[in-house]
């Protein structure tokens, strides 16, 4: 019989406990959707790695021979290891696509990734197998030939499979951030396949244990000199490219979705103690007819045990299995992973099992003490709490203040609890939405700051590494360009060691250095200025002196620091190439930049950049990013609409006799919904500007999260900022008027003949 | 003495499903200006959709109410709450005080829904509750609480008072403080005031009594010379 007592409840106060189900089902969903994306990432990419048994490292060297290899196993760290021949090729193509070819000893370390035709046979002299994407890119299908230009060589070779591989997750040209597939791929041929009897291998796979740092010093003690470089896995263009992707979405999938099931955890225990509390009578009724304290506290926990739980399970398994989807095809595009699933944590699990455990005991204890009363108490309706006049009151405005206002601020004052439930919902849905909206900002300032009052030049040529300085000349005059330079540095200040940039400008006026509030920082020919980021990570200042060098080389230098700039992508030193030069380092410049469109190939010139590639590329790199801070808004304002309507519904159900009493005293439903709107309107107002200062916080730890190099404080325009509370106050507005329809639909007589 | 409320032929029915049921059924009567009017009937005889219908609350399936020359029948949802505001002065079992409020701004709260100039602490003095003007209904015990729900009820100055059990929550002798101070608004204010009860002790004091069963009219009388009603027999 209480069972069907529980359903005819929930039926009679569907809105209530529909609210109380889609609290819990969006909490999870948001937490184990927005999680499962930042997971589902990272489980593919590390199974895939793990599957293939993607390298630790890659040692470059020009003799690794016999001797070098047993010198590597000396190390003792190393666990496996296996040469291979890495070389730039072009494809007999039209457009002349770079492919990198990869003569393999055996493929035991980063295996290929078969997707078509047979596996890779170490034996098989006539057979590669190509990259996947490329293949697609030009209609290549397994059993087609295909013949490879490099140095002296040209051979041809029959596809016999067509797969991903572990080291080209990403894969671009240096012209270019976004992948083309149909000028860019690899391929992994075996050992036989070169055409010479000895392979001339220049790269070592290596596994090995213990940290990266151990082996990269246990390397450059025991074997310097006998090698060019080492690549640590994290190093890796590849790996460090996807990481940095994952970066990203971590940041906003960590902070947001937490902030959101806090909030939906709040609204839905206050809703559910508050429902209980109406109960209140009827749980008196019920221990006067005889039963037991048990039964009832169990017909009262199940009441939202139910609806929580399915609404937390529906929430665990569509979250992941929905949200993940919206990001996952924008990203295939550019990384290629065998599988884009999205995965499950423990945590999400946890969390919901918390929703769950919490709603239990906040309905046990609501239950419990109203049914440890006397049962003669409990059947009569709770007094009402008793006004007092206060400070406010004593002042002689109070008097002409209208009835409207001095009902709300008494009623307010009356019901501290439901005020405060009140602000806290609406300061959570302020603050997420001020977040979500500050985010849209940081990136699309961090565009404009970057691409538009840094760098003013239409082209940047990359220079060959090779390159003469007469070369590098030659085309700068031809291009009206400025040469620059730059390069990976690492600063040292006490103990604190950062990997950074240096930018070096020969008085070019196409890079003009900021600070944060885009005003031109003048950098003389004698000043070092370093970033402002960069600074605070390293505790220094302006006249604190530092110790750098350039990553390859050993040579450490000390500088003063004189200035202070900001950027927002690049955190390091900018300096003229006199005060390089004068620190005993040379100056090598590694770019062209020019207010010219440059379209032509010149000697010397790896790559040309146009700004509106880099400004394109950046837009598709950051395409997740968007869609993720669309969700984020539209999940914000439908949690708003949820908790708004529901406090709104509760405190409904709590004045309903008052609001009954002034309709049948001759008050119109216009003057009582203004009634209800005035004090709605205060506590989105309250709650609004409370809801900034914590948006802010919340924002500010997601920019900080978001890796060493970027800068961006938190910050939110005008525009969005005004957006941002019409939304607050269109919503309060919207579920006040839903409330209209109740107060004209009031039954008098039946709110006014109960004594409740 | 003119005539102030008038049924003529009313009728009342909810409909539930297929059923019918008749709770006002072709209903007569009238009162006039400045009548205590006593309507007595059993639970379930009609009383509490006699007092909804005349108050305001309710709007009748026949007949016609005609209140100060006014065809309440006709009015719509706004002119009903119009009317409320100001011909009906209503005084409820149960108080239904704002409970926001003080005593004082209970009744002051009527300033704003008539257009009457209002004087509270007269009002509430006049109901003896000068020295609780601040205090909040919480603070007062049932029978101060009616006084200051009766002070509400006549700061408007409405056309009458409508009165549900109005002592059906308190004590005896409160109860005939209560009624005696009705009384006493009827005969000194020409105020018109019409209490619904099941108590037939009242019917004694009253000018006109009406009974009802079953929705109908049992009986109308007038008292020539109704008892005061502290010297009726509690």
């Amino acid at each position: 019989m209480l069972a069907k007592k529980m359903l005819r409840d929930i039926s009679k106060h569907k809105a209530q406990f529909i609210s109380i189900f889609l609290m819990a089902f969006l909490g999870v969903f948001v937490f184990a959707g927005v999680g499962g994306e930042s997971v589902g990432l990272e489980v593919n990419v590390n199974d895939y790695y793990e599957e293939t048994n993607l390298a630790d490292g890659w040692i470059y060297s020009n003799y690794i021979n016999d001797l070098f290899l047993y010198q590597v196993d000396c190390l003792g760290a190393t666990t496996q290891m296996e040469r291979q021949l890495v070389v730039d090729s072009v494809a007999d193509f039209k457009n002349d696509p770079d492919i990198t070819l990869h003569f393999v000893e055996n493929n035991t370390i980063s295996k290929f990734y078969l997707l078509e035709g047979e596996k890779l046979d170490i034996k098989d002299k006539g057979g590669v197998w190509l990259d996947k994407s490329f293949a697609d890119a030009k209609g290549l299908k397994v059993g087609d030939n295909i013949t490879f230009e490099f140095e002296n060589y040209s051979i041809t070779k029959e596809i016999k499979g067509l797969g991903y591989s572990p080291e080209y997750v990403y894969h671009a040209s240096s012209s270019s951030v976004i992948p083309d597939f149909n000028k860019i791929g690899f391929a992994y041929l075996s050992y036989k396949a070169f055409p010479e009897d000895t392979v001339p291998y220049n790269v070592l796979n290596v596994k090995f244990e213990g940290t990266s740092e151990n082996y990269n010093e246990l390397l450059s003690y025991h074997m310097d000199g006998y090698y060019n470089s080492f690549v640590e896995r994290s190093e890796h263009t590849s790996v460090s490219q996807f990481a940095d992707e994952m970066d990203q979405h971590r940041m906003m999938g960590d902070i947001f979705p937490v902030v959101f099931i806090l909030i939906a955890m709040l609204i839905l225990l206050t809703t559910m103690t508050r429902i209980i509390t109406h109960q209140r009578t009827q749980i008196g009724i019920l221990k006067a007819s005889g039963f037991k304290n048990r039964s009832i506290i169990l017909h009262y926990v199940s009441y939202g045990f139910w609806l929580v739980l399915i609404g937390s399970i529906l929430g665990l398994i569509l979250g992941p299995m929905t949200l993940p989807q919206l990001f996952y095809p924008s990203m295939s595009a550019t990384y290629k992973l065998p599988s884009w699933d999205p995965a499950w944590s423990m945590n999400f699990v946890y969390v919901a099992v918390l929703m769950v455990l919490m709603s239990l005991a906040v309905s046990y204890y609501s239950v419990k003490s109203i049914s440890s009363e006397k049962p003669a108490d409990t059947i009569r309706p709770k007094a009402p709490k008793v006004s007092t006049s206060g400070f406010v009151e004593k002042f002689g405005i109070w008097k002409r203040l209208p009835f409207n206002i001095r009902w709300n601020y008494r009623d307010a004052k009356r019901n501290k609890f439901r005020a405060l439930m009140t602000i806290i919902g609406v300061i959570g849905c302020s603050a997420l939405l001020v977040c979500a909206f500050g985010m849209y900002d940081g990136m699309n300032d961090l565009k404009e700051w970057e691409y538009n009052d840094i760098n003013h030049y239409d082209s940047k040529l990359i220079i060959d590494e090779d390159a003469t300085q007469a070369e590098i000349d030659d085309v700068a005059d031809k291009v009206n360009g400025d040469e620059i330079m730059e390069s990976a540095i690492e600063i040292e200040s006490g103990s604190v060691k950062k990997s950074a940039s240096l930018l070096v400008l020969n008085g070019t006026d196409l890079i003009t250095p900021t600070d944060y509030d885009r005003n031109h920082v003048e950098i003389a020919d004698d000043e070092v200025s370093i970033s402002q980021k960069m600074a605070d990570m390293l505790g220094v200042g302006v006249g604190d002196e530092v110790k750098w060098h350039i990553m390859g080389s050993d040579k450490w230098v000390k500088t003063k620091i004189d200035k202070i700039h900001s950027d927002p992508v690049s955190q390091g030193f900018i300096m003229s190439a006199d005060k390089l030069e004068d620190l005993d380092l040379n100056y090598t410049p590694t770019s062209i930049v020019t207010e010219e469109h440059v379209d032509k190939s010149y000697d010397g010139v790896k790559a040309t950049n146009s700004m509106k590639d880099m400004t394109s590329s950046w837009d598709e790199l950051t395409e997740a990013m968007w869609l993720l801070i669309y969700i984020l808004i539209f999940f914000a304002s439908l949690l708003a609409v949820i908790v708004l309507y529901n406090l709104g519904l509760l405190s409904f159900t709590e004045i309903e006799r008052e609001i009954a009493t002034l309709k049948v005293l001759g008050f119109k439903t216009s003057a009582l919904r203004r009634l209800l709107l005035t004090q709605n309107l205060w506590f989105t107002a309250i709650g609004f500007i409370l809801g900034l200062p914590v948006g802010y916080f919340i924002l500010d730890i997601m920019w900080k999260s978001s890796g060493d190099s970027f800068y961006i404080l938190p910050s939110i325009s005008l525009t969005n900022f005004l957006l941002t509370a019409v939304i607050t106050f269109a919503l309060s507005i919207i579920v006040n008027l839903m409330f209209s329809r109740k107060i004209k639909k009031l039954d008098m007589v039946e709110s006014l003949k109960s004594g409740e | 003495m003119s005539t102030i409320i008038e049924f003529k032929d009313v009728n009342k029915e909810y409909r539930t499903g297929d059923h019918i049921l008749k709770a006002m059924d072709n209903v007569n009567f009238a009162i006039d200006e400045g009548e205590f009017v006593v309507i007595l009937g059993p639970s379930g005889a009609g009383k509490s959709t006699l007092l909804n219908l005349l108050g305001g609350l309710d709007s009748v399936t026949s007949g016609q109410i005609i209140v100060n020359s006014e065809h309440v029948e006709s009015f719509d949802d706004n002119q009903l709450t119009s009317y409320r505001a100001k011909n009906v002065g209503f005084i409820f079992q149960f108080y239904n005080l704002i409970p926001n409020l003080t005593a004082l701004e209970n009744v002051e709260l009527m300033k704003d829904i008539v257009d009457v100039n209002i004087d509270g602490e007269a009002v509430l003095d006049s109901v003896g509750l000068k020295d609780h003007a601040n205090q909040f209904p919480a603070q007062l015990s049932g029978g101060e609480q009616q006084r200051v729900s009766i002070a509400r009820a006549v700061a408007k100055q409405p056309t009458m008072l409508l009165c549900d059990e109005p002592t059906g929550a308190l004590d005896s002798k409160t109860g005939v403080l209560i009624l005696s101070l009705l009384q006493d608004m009827s005969n000194n204010q020409n105020t018109t005031v019409v209490i619904v009860t099941h108590n037939a002790i009242l019917a004694e004091a009253a000018d006109k009594v009406i009974r009802i069963k079953n929705g109908r009219i049992e009986s109308i009388v007038n008292n020539v010379n109704p008892k005061k009603v502290t010297d009726l027999e509690w």
